[in-house]
């Protein structure tokens, strides 16, 4: 069965199209990323898949359950780390982790094992029991990176996962990411960098305004350009 | 754990930060040191501003005017000038402000039945601020009422001795009655005017700052989650949203009747203070009588007020909940509060310069529509006993916030919540989403 499935997704708002029809699916345990200039509707193609918007027309599965009619059953088989996120500043990194494990899970015993699993993936050591406004960049998104997978979800949506930090922390949250998803865990990931991009994923998808340009693993459409540079692809498919 | 004591716990911590403690704390002292310092600067004043007297007519007469004058609370200081020029200019009088000339032949002049007068200087200073001049005002108006009851009584003495000068002065004395709801007591209009007013003008201040507070408290609250895209987080969550909905509201109340407490608290300092100064002798006075009509807030009273004040809270913390789903951001908070503000203010102010019970059914409509006013009003309706009022007031309150939370709740079901917003001018153009 895929993770996910889309078939003639649209979004409208007003008369602007965000998302003119998108059409791909995600294989379960697999690493898929969407690419694509800014504003070309690949946050809400994520905000869509994680229910928080919903389509002007066409349709998402996710593990075979719709978006729309069983959104509610969808959430608990997701977990979505928007861009640029933000956690609540006046809480520790600990506390955090255990509110949200409590919002996800809903049950005392797993919550306080996902936030064990949590806070050593996170690795903020004692830091975690600092208040998060406390907490450098790298370090919180290491936190809502932990707070995303620590509840074990089949399909794990990160929009630019490493957006804006620095080269170890990038590289700390792309070595769990793979680990993970040598695990068993779904990811589709939504990014600008194109090296992180041909390190993490199996397939890529390439959308511009609204629609799917491209689909498929960095290698063959490196072949299919006739180039070792996946950038070069990106820059030939989208102007 | 339950599920909604999970997000209630966390919505308390955020809400309730050092920051917004140390400023409710903050705004105590500054209530409480205002209150205290009018009081005491107007008991100061009083005792310094004392009245400079020269008696260039040294009589019978003269003397009885200064006996009765000086048995108010008003000193009465005698000066050795003979013209009122130098004594103004006299150094030992440079912070005096009241001055009384008795002129010489004063006695002569009533005893042959002449008009003379007292005259009374006043020195104003043009950069004067605060009471001390209305004070000056008041207290020269009761030492001459007082100055002119002993000259008639001097002057009745000698043309018809033998009839007490009182009667003469006000053979069929005027006595006044109140009846409320058909009990009479004696006790004059303006003294349960000033009572009823005294209680009604404290209570609606407390009540604004509060619904201000607490509204602001909500609408930055979602602004910042939707801001920090928290909110975006929350909602991909398998939690009902519902629950959301109410434990923001409910965590954004409970921190609202706290800080109501602690505004009560230095809003009575502030009054006691200011009462103190002003009219808190005569209300006292007035106390027995207010209490035979029927005119005092029993507990059962407080508790229905209580009440009132609740549901007006819950209103306006459903519409700023709405408000702050539509706001761009955490920056247009301030804008997005004037749609707020504009019925708060209308309630507020208009029942203070309009009766609504003989008011056009056009003001009473809009007024009564406005959730808010029924909170207002509440403190007069239970005095006056119009308890079925306050009740529908309630009732009226809580049925508009059903209407607002289950408004926000099926906004925050949907779409509307990260793609609609609310431009007010001034506010900063965004694009509805990437």
């Amino acid at each position: 069965m895929d993770a996910l499935n889309i078939r003639g997704l649209v979004k409208k708002y007003g008369d602007f199209e965000a998302v003119a029809g998108l059409d791909f699916s995600v294989r379960e345990g697999e690493i898929f990323a969407l690419v694509g200039p800014n504003g070309v509707g690949k946050s809400t193609t994520l905000k869509m898949i994680s229910t928080i918007l919903t389509p002007t027309a066409g349709s998402i599965s996710v593990f075979g359950l719709d978006t729309v009619a069983a959104a509610h059953a969808v959430r608990s088989v997701i977990s979505y780390l928007p861009e640029e996120a933000g956690a609540y500043k006046n809480l520790t990194g600990r506390e955090y982790l255990d509110f949200m494990a409590m919002v996800f899970l809903r049950d005392k015993s797993r919550a306080a094992e996902a936030v064990a699993y949590g806070a050593g993936l996170s690795g903020l050591g004692a830091r975690l029991d600092d208040k998060i406004k406390t907490y450098s960049k790298g370090m919180a998104r290491k936190l809502l990176l932990a707070r995303a997978v620590m509840i074990k979800p089949r399909l794990a949506i990160l929009d630019e996962p490493t957006s804006g930090l620095d080269i170890v922390n990038g590289y700390e949250i792309r070595k769990t990411i793979k680990d993970l998803a040598a695990g068993g865990m779904t990811f589709l990931i939504s990014s600008h960098n194109m090296a992180e991009i041909e390190f993490l994923s199996g397939r890529i998808g390439v959308i511009n305004k609204g629609r799917l340009l491209a689909c498929d693993t960095p290698a063959a459409l490196k072949s299919q350009f006739g180039t070792e540079d996946l950038e070069e692809v990106f820059v030939r498919l989208t102007q | 754990m339950n599920i909604f004591m999970v997000l209630l716990r966390k919505e308390i911590k955020e809400l309730l930060t050092r920051q917004l403690l140390f400023s409710i704390a903050a705004m105590i002292l500054v209530f409480y040191v205002i209150g205290k310092s009018v009081g005491s600067h107007s008991r100061a004043s009083g005792a310094s501003n004392s009245i400079v007297v020269m008696d260039l007519d040294r009589s019978e007469l003269s003397a009885r005017l200064l006996a009765a004058m000086g048995g108010g609370k008003t000193p009465l200081k005698p000066s050795a000038f003979t013209d009122i020029e130098s004594a103004m200019s006299a150094p030992e009088h440079s912070g005096e402000s009241s001055f009384l000339v008795i002129p010489a032949g004063l006695a002569r002049s009533v005893e042959e039945g002449r008009p003379s007068r007292l005259e009374f200087y006043s020195r104003f200073r043009k950069r004067a601020s605060g009471l001390g001049a209305a004070m000056a005002a008041s207290r020269i108006r009761k030492v001459s009422s007082l100055a002119a009851a002993e000259a008639s009584s001097y002057a009745l003495e000698r043309k018809a001795p033998g009839l007490p000068p009182s009667f003469l002065r006000d053979p069929a004395p005027a006595v006044e009655f109140v009846v409320v709801d058909g009990r009479t007591e004696q006790v004059p209009l303006a003294q349960v005017v000033g009572f009823m007013q005294s209680q009604s003008y404290f209570f609606p201040i407390a009540v604004f700052f509060i619904v201000i507070l607490s509204a602001q408290m909500i609408m930055t609250a979602i602004a910042t989650e939707k801001e920090n895209k928290t909110l975006e987080t929350l909602l991909s969550s398998p939690l009902d949203r519902r629950m959301l909905v109410v434990s923001k509201l409910t965590a954004a109340a409970i921190i609202a009747a706290g800080l109501s407490g602690a505004y009560l608290l230095g809003m009575r300092s502030f009054m006691s203070g200011i009462t103190a100064a002003a009219e808190g002798a005569t209300a006292a006075a007035a106390g027995p009588a207010l209490a035979k009509l029927g005119l005092v807030i029993t507990t059962q009273g407080y508790l229905l007020i209580g009440l009132s004040v609740l549901v007006c809270i819950l209103c306006s913390l459903s519409l700023a909940f709405i408000l702050g789903m539509l706001a761009e951001d955490v920056k247009s908070i301030q804008a997005m509060l004037v749609p707020l503000m504009m019925p708060l203010m209308l309630s507020y102010l208009m029942p203070i310069f309009i009766d609504l019970s003989t008011a056009g059914w056009g003001i009473k409509g809009l007024l009564y529509a406005i959730p808010f006013t029924h909170a207002f009003l509440a403190p007069r309706a239970v005095m006056t006993g119009d308890i079925a009022s306050v009740v529908w007031g309630i009732i009226y309150q809580a049925a508009v916030f059903a209407v607002f939370v289950t408004l926000a709740a099926r906004l925050f079901s949907g779409d509307a919540l990260l793609t609609l917003r609310l431009r007010l001018p001034g506010t900063r153009r965004k694009a509805a989403a990437q």
